[in-house]
């Protein structure tokens, strides 16, 4: 309690100079933070299922045989077709994804959470599969000939020769997935998740006043993590870019 | 038909109509809802005074309200769930919460549904104006020719839609929506809108707030229920009966005044 006085001291303190509307923001930041969290771990782990899932997909597509094939295409048919908002009622009211996979008896986390990203990484999962069976496709084919000239089994040629060059020209269309993603995790509001955008409406209800502050300063948010991650990703290109012809 | 339910969410109510029909068919369990005594709420907050986060917390008339009806009998309010206002009718029927307590309006469209309690609160149109501006309408009619906002989905926003825009005297142009009352409110304080059309007790809030005033009502009658399963009979009556208690005791004014202290 002492402790939880002194932190409020400190904030008000802080947050003194500033303009009422401002004041009010700077005073809410932890509450802003919190949702902040909950928005990058949502983004986080749903790229991470859309990837562990969306990669081997894009590989059937360009390699599979016609039943796996087609299997996966309408799934990703499917999927992509369906808006965020749909799926998320799908994975958290119609087949609750967590009475078969109760993660959230072990983690510290909701079930919304785990309704919400299981959501979010399938459909991630489906853009990133045609992102990368792009990339596969744009290898040229005389690298798998040459390959499998030089001995290397199918599956061989394609792990050691045409992924590592797909992979490095995906980046691009990755950073693309990345914001999706990022800026999609609003939507979990419908399950309940109270992230960075639920949490400003929130406070913009309660002090109308300071609509315009709050939104200034959650946009600020979502534009340092989206640019920051970016030339992150950039960094990334460019370091492992395939180098031009000599 | 308090708020947001325009023509987008139809898909919402298919989905519902889906989960609800799976929930029927056994497909899914009374997964995280309460036992047989043990009642679980769901509320969308951000319809002050009704429902909002401060700090945090959720807090407003209709929390209390249920809380102290739900006092009232053998039943035992174990938790607070949020969901998006238009969320809350697929979340009953598929038993995440046991009550919707949401300034939910009672109307034919949900009563298909879901059951409501009886009636616990009565809200009509308010039309907000500046209250340093030279406007100051007495009707409907005096609104033509000037630039009208609401919220989406809301009954505000059907009464210009009906009885303005389709008659002609509104050119649509004039009429805008927004996601939020707050923003409504925003445009209108800003200057962009000579009117916005509100529920009456969200009116009242903003009246205290902001410099906006109530030019005049229109009478619409809504009534607000307490959202219940339909085959939730017993807690239906056991609610309603707690609810009469409240109002007997003289609790509910007592709670009334807390929240509309400034109406």
């Amino acid at each position: 309690m002492v402790v939880g006085v002194g932190a409020l001291l400190e904030v008000v303190a802080v947050c003194a100079g500033l303009p009422a509307d401002w004041q009010f923001v700077c005073q809410n930041a932890d509450y802003l933070a919190g949702g902040l969290l909950l928005t990058v771990a949502l983004t986080i782990a749903s790229i991470l299922l859309g990837f562990a899932a969306g990669f081997p997909a894009g590989a059937i597509e360009v390699y599979g045989s016609t039943y796996a094939k087609l299997a996966v295409e309408i799934v990703g048919v499917v999927l992509r077709g369906t808006p965020i908002v749909v799926i998320f009622i799908f994975t958290f009211f119609v087949f609750p994804v967590t009475e078969w996979f109760p993660i959230h008896r072990v983690l510290p986390v909701s079930d919304a959470f785990v309704a919400a990203v299981v959501g979010l990484g399938l459909r991630s999962a489906a853009y990133q599969a045609q992102l990368f069976r792009g990339s596969l496709q744009s290898v040229d084919a005389g690298q798998m000939e040459a390959a499998r000239a030089v001995g290397l089994s199918k599956v061989d040629a394609i792990r050691h020769v045409v992924v590592p060059q797909a992979l490095r020209r995906s980046v691009p269309g990755f950073q693309n997935e990345f914001t999706i993603v990022l800026k999609d995790t609003s939507v979990a509001i419908a399950i309940g998740l109270a992230e960075l955008l639920t949490r400003s409406q929130e406070l913009f209800v309660q002090e109308t006043t300071a609509v315009t502050e709050v939104i200034l300063a959650i946009s600020a948010v979502y534009f340092v993590l989206t640019f920051g991650t970016n030339r992150a990703l950039d960094q990334l290109n460019e370091r492992y870019a395939i180098p031009e012809d000599s | 038909m308090s708020r947001r339910f325009s023509m987008d969410r139809r898909s919402y109510l298919k989905v519902a109509g889906v989960a609800s029909t799976a929930g029927l068919a056994g497909c899914l369990s009374s997964f995280g809802a309460g036992g047989d005594q043990e009642i679980v709420a769901g509320t969308a907050p951000g319809f002050p005074p009704f429902e909002m986060k401060e700090g945090g917390d959720l807090v407003g008339f209709d929390i209390d309200l249920l809380e102290a009806v739900v006092e009232e009998t053998d039943y035992e309010l174990t938790e607070w769930r949020e969901f998006e206002f238009s969320s809350l009718i697929p979340a009953l029927t598929n038993e995440n919460i046991d009550v919707v307590a949401a300034a939910m309006t009672i109307n034919d469209e949900r009563d298909e549904t879901i059951d409501f309690t009886d009636p616990y609160y009565n809200a009509d149109q308010a039309i907000l104006v500046r209250e340093d501006g030279s406007f100051s309408p007495g009707s409907l009619d005096d609104l033509s020719g000037h630039a009208v906002g609401a919220q989406e989905g809301t009954t505000g926003a059907s009464v210009v839609d009906e009885e303005l825009v389709q008659s002609g005297d509104l050119e649509e142009s004039n009429f805008k929506t927004y996601g939020s009352y707050v923003l409504a409110v925003e445009d209108l304080v800003n200057e962009n809108l000579d009117a916005v059309v509100v529920d009456t007790p969200v009116a009242n809030t903003f009246e205290a707030q902001r410099p906006v005033t109530i030019a005049f009502t229109y009478e619409t009658g809504e009534r607000y229920g307490f959202g219940l399963r339909e085959d939730a009979d017993d807690m239906t009556s056991a609610l309603n009966d707690g609810l009469a208690a409240v109002q007997d005791s003289g609790e509910y004014e007592e709670i009334r005044n807390e929240w509309f202290s400034e109406a």
